[in-house]
Formats: structure tokens, C-alpha cells, sequence
């Protein structure tokens, strides 16, 4: 087992607005390697390769600090830059690397969720229905109106939640100066209670099968696994993960036995 | 016709790298309208058959993980088809859904297929390469925007009847298949997770968290601030413990 401390923990200042700004525009990229294993981990790494950079000195410590980095990650794509700030604030600090994670896994799915209400449910309704009702009209205003309206929102909050979340970070840490052993316990706590709840909605994984039974059908998913416990294939599946890799099963086959399953259990008709 | 379906499919790769990146919206059926409609020279039917689109995708949103059909691929083709076609944009759009409906399965099969490189991602992480974090990422995208231009070259140059044919020739088993292996696919990341997080003492939160959202239906926000409850009852509640501080913890730390 690594420890999950830094070994240089000199707390320098070393992040300056400047930094923020340029991690902020790298964040229009955290979606680029976007895929179902890691969603967004790679390019939520990439965003802040250069503020890692700067705090981490040691070659160690930046190893470390970059393998965490690139764990599951997935939050709304416009609000990402509140938990960024947050984390390297964390990270500037040099924060334990288990504190450092629990925050980011705790803050990323609630944001997901105001990030829908605000974007797909609010903004983008009222952007395209204003730039929409021009265009019909027959006028070329219509999509820079929409743009106008929408990026104006879109860069102020991206950019402004990037500092908003670094200040807030450094504030926190200011505040919660001691006991470092003791938030790092309670932080595990509140990510472990998320990482259930993702397991319970992030995974997709039902079964199609219907069993005919002289005149009676059994839809084996409704009438059975749902009637034992809903989300029942989700929680099995991710503890038969978490047993193979536990065995010391590399990932990558992990990934090859989860294809086939797909394919050819879709093949006979099961999922 | 073969260079304005060449910038037709170039439109498509940069509104379909828009569409997960950068995030502009330039890729919006409204802005594409008057893009297409430049191209192929009637701004009009463009922009009028863009706004009669959009107003058909905004309520197809990918809240949480739903996928609608591709919003690049719809815009661009029902566009192209309202202006060679000289279709009813409503016309346009029932033949363009079909198309996005296919691309947004084609869109699946890319994200599970970019799942093996995270694993390069890790490695490189390790040995701290950044370049080859970057690297990565960047080829990505051109990855999209190839992937993107060359759905929408083959409706525009060849005419919609014959890209069907080549949509209907796809082995959907293998697609659809694909697709539902893309969707149990998490739980490797979140056992990746569980393998570093899990402490025999914590197990209990990770059952109650997946309890909160089976069972009660919480959103992942309400899972979230029950969470924090706990971790601050059990932070001041350790606080205010006379301070028993183990010394054999103190050295676990590898100082």
C-alpha cells in the first residue's frame, strides 16, 4: 500500500491567476477522450497538467498526484472548473491524496445534476428559443443572437467558478487547518456514500430475457431480479470487478470480458 | 458537388468536436443551418430549416447519461437535405433522424472502444508524461472530428438512399452489443476506485449510499449533503474525543 501523502509538503503559493485562467481555457477539452471506463478522467488530468505541474516539485509526488487524477471522473462539462479550483487549492496544500479524492467524487455528482437544470433545462431553452425565433423569420441574426446570448453565460461562469473554487478551497483549508487525520476519515465516509449512489445510477446493465412458461411469460428482469432488489446486476457486477482486480486481473481484461458479455449475451438475446 | 460535401463534412468534424468540447454550440441545428446554407448558396432555406430543428432537438438533451440521436449528425444532413432536396424542412427532418439516430450508435461504439487507451493514460500518468497525457487527448479529438466529417461526407455526396443502404449494411448485433457492454462498463472504473477507497470499517456507507438512490430514489446532490452530515458528526465527534492518538498510526504514515 502507497502512502497517500505527499512527500514534499512544503505548502508554497505557487498558483497565480494566470494559472487559473489557462487551466479554465484547457477545460473546454475534458470531454476529448471522453469514454464509458473513466468518462472524463483523462481530460479532467489534461486540464490541470498545468497547475500539477508548478505545485508538484517532486517527481514522486506529481506520479502520485497523476495517477489519482486519472480515477473515474465525471461531472457537467460547464461546472467542472468549481471542483478544479477546489482540488488544486487541495493540492497547493498538499493535502492528503485520499482527502483530495473523497472531495472530488463527493463534489462531481451533485454538480452534475444543478449543471442539467441549468443548462439543458434553462439556458439553452431560452438561448435557441430566442435565436430560433429570429432565424424563422428569415434573418442571418438568429444563430449569433443564440450564440451571443449563450456563451456570454457559458465563459463567465467557466471562467468565474474556476476562481470562486479555488478561493473557497483555500479558505476551507485555512479553516480546517488541523486535524488533518480526522478530515481525511470523514471525507472517506462521504465518498464512499456517493461512490454507492453512482454505482446504483451510473450503470446500465438489464436483462432483456423473458422466459415463456406454457401460457405464462416471466420477464426475468421485471419479474424477478427487480423483485429481489432493484440495481441488483449494477451492485453485483461492480463487486465481481472489484474481486477480479483484487485477485491482481489486469483492467484491460476486465474490459475484454465486459465486451464480450455485451456482444454475445446481446447476440442470444439475454441483455 | 464533392467540394461542397468536403466542407460540409468539415463543418461536421469541428460542430461534432464542439458538441463534447469547447462547448460553444456552435454545433446547434441553428448555427449549422446558416453554415450549410452558405455552402451550398441558399441562406434562407438554410437558416429557416436550422431553426425549424433546433426547435425539434431542444428538447433532446443528454441529461445524465440519455443519448438522444446526435444533434451534429441531424442538423447537418436535415439541413443538406431541406436545400438539395428542395424538401419541407419538416420532410428533412424525418429523413435526417434515422441518420442521427445510427450516428449516435456509431458515437457508443467510440466511447467504448476509448476506454482500453485510459490504461495507456495510467501509465504515462505513473511515469509523470505529460506530453503523452496530452498527446492522447489531442488525438482524441482529432479522432472525433474524422469520425464526424466522414458520417456527414457519405448522406451529401452520395444522396441519402444510398448512405441508407450503407447504414442498413452495419452489423447492428455487433453495434448494439457494443452499446450495452459501454453501459456495464462504469462499474470497472468504480471498482478501480472501490480497490483504493474501500475500508472494512467505511463498507457500511457504500451499501447506505447505494440503498439512498435503489431504494429512496435520491438524487446523487441529496446522497451528497446526507454524506456530509455524517462526515461532520463524525469529525466533531472524534474532535471531542480525549485525545488518544495512536502512536503506532503515527508511524503507519511512513515518515
Amino acid at each position: 500500500m502507497e502512502s497517500n501523502l505527499y512527500e514534499d509538503r512544503s505548502k508554497e503559493k505557487v498558483i497565480t491567476k494566470r494559472d487559473l485562467d489557462k487551466m479554465a481555457w484547457r477545460s473546454l477539452l475534458l470531454q476529448a477522450s471522453f469514454n464509458y471506463e473513466r468518462m472524463q478522467a483523462c481530460g479532467w488530468l489534461y486540464s490541470l497538467l498545468p497547475g500539477l505541474k508548478k505545485i508538484h516539485k517532486n517527481k514522486n509526488d506529481l506520479s502520485k498526484s497523476m495517477k489519482m487524477h486519472m480515477e473515474f471522473f465525471n461531472t457537467h462539462p460547464f461546472l467542472v472548473t468549481f471542483i478544479m479550483g477546489i482540488v488544486i487549492a487541495m493540492e497547493e496544500a498538499k493535502e492528503s491524496i485520499d482527502t483530495i479524492r473523497n472531495i472530488k467524487i463527493a463534489t462531481m455528482g451533485p454538480l452534475g445534476g444543478i449543471g442539467d437544470a441549468l443548462f439543458w433545462l434553462t439556458l439553452l431553452p431560452i438561448a435557441a428559443g430566442v435565436g430560433a425565433s429570429i432565424s424563422l423569420e428569415g434573418s442571418i441574426a438568429g444563430p449569433f443572437v443564440f450564440l451571443l446570448i449563450f456563451n456570454i453565460v457559458h465563459f463567465a461562469l467557466r471562467f468565474g467558478l474556476m476562481r470562486y473554487g479555488y478561493n473557497t478551497g483555500v479558505s476551507a483549508i485555512t479553516k480546517l487547518k488541523e486535524n488533518t487525520k480526522l478530515i481525511s476519515r470523514a471525507a472517506g465516509i462521504l465518498g464512499l456514500l456517493v461512490v454507492g449512489g453512482l454505482i446504483a445510477s451510473y450503470i446500465n446493465f438489464n436483462l432483456t430475457a423473458v422466459i415463456h412458461a406454457g401460457k405464462a411469460t416471466v420477464d426475468v428482469q421485471k419479474d424477478l431480479l427487480d423483485k429481489i432488489m432493484p440495481n441488483i446486476l449494477p451492485l453485483g457486477y461492480t463487486l465481481i470487478m472489484y474481486k477480479l482486480l483484487k485477485k491482481g486481473r489486469s483492467p484491460i481484461l476486465l474490459i475484454g470480458i465486459t465486451v464480450l458479455i455485451g456482444i454475445l449475451g446481446h447476440l442470444i438475446g439475454i441483455v | 458537388m464533392f467540394l461542397q460535401a468536403l466542407l460540409i463534412a468539415i463543418w461536421a468534424g469541428i460542430a461534432g468536436i464542439d458538441l463534447f468540447n469547447g462547448l460553444t454550440h456552435i454545433h446547434r441545428p441553428v448555427v449549422t443551418g446558416l453554415v450549410v446554407g452558405l455552402i451550398l448558396g441558399d441562406v434562407t432555406t438554410g437558416i429557416i430549416a436550422g431553426a425549424t430543428l433546433e426547435l425539434v432537438w431542444m428538447g433532446m438533451v443528454p441529461l445524465a447519461g440519455a443519448q438522444p440521436p446526435n444533434v451534429v449528425i441531424g442538423g447537418v444532413i436535415g439541413t443538406s437535405i431541406a436545400i438539395l432536396a428542395n424538401q419541407d424542412p419538416n420532410v428533412a427532418i424525418g429523413i435526417a433522424v434515422p441518420f442521427a439516430v445510427a450516428a449516435q450508435a456509431m458515437v457508443t461504439l467510440l466511447f467504448t472502444i476509448m476506454s482500453p487507451v485510459m490504461h495507456k493514460a495510467d501509465e504515462y500518468a505513473e511515469k509523470t508524461n505529460l506530453k503523452g497525457i496530452e498527446k492522447i487527448n489531442y488525438l482524441a479529438i482529432l479522432g472525433l472530428f474524422l469520425f464526424y466529417a466522414v458520417i456527414a461526407f457519405l448522406p451529401v455526396y452520395l444522396g441519402a438512399e444510398s448512405a441508407q443502404t450503407i447504414v442498413e449494411a452495419l452489423p447492428t448485433w455487433l453495434i448494439e452489443g457494443l452499446g450495452v457492454a459501454g453501459g456495464m462498463m462504469p462499474a470497472i472504473g468504480f471498482a478501480m476506485l472501490l480497490k483504493i477507497m474501500l475500508k472494512k470499517e467505511q463498507v457500511g456507507f457504500l451499501i447506505l449510499g447505494f440503498i439512498l438512490v435503489t431504494y429512496l430514489k435520491l438524487p446523487i446532490l441529496a446522497v451528497a449533503l446526507i454524506g456530509v452530515s455524517i462526515a461532520m458528526y463524525d469529525y466533531f465527534n472524534q474532535k471531542n474525543k480525549p485525545n488518544k492518538e495512536e502512536k503506532k498510526e503515527e508511524y503507519a504514515d511512513g515518515i
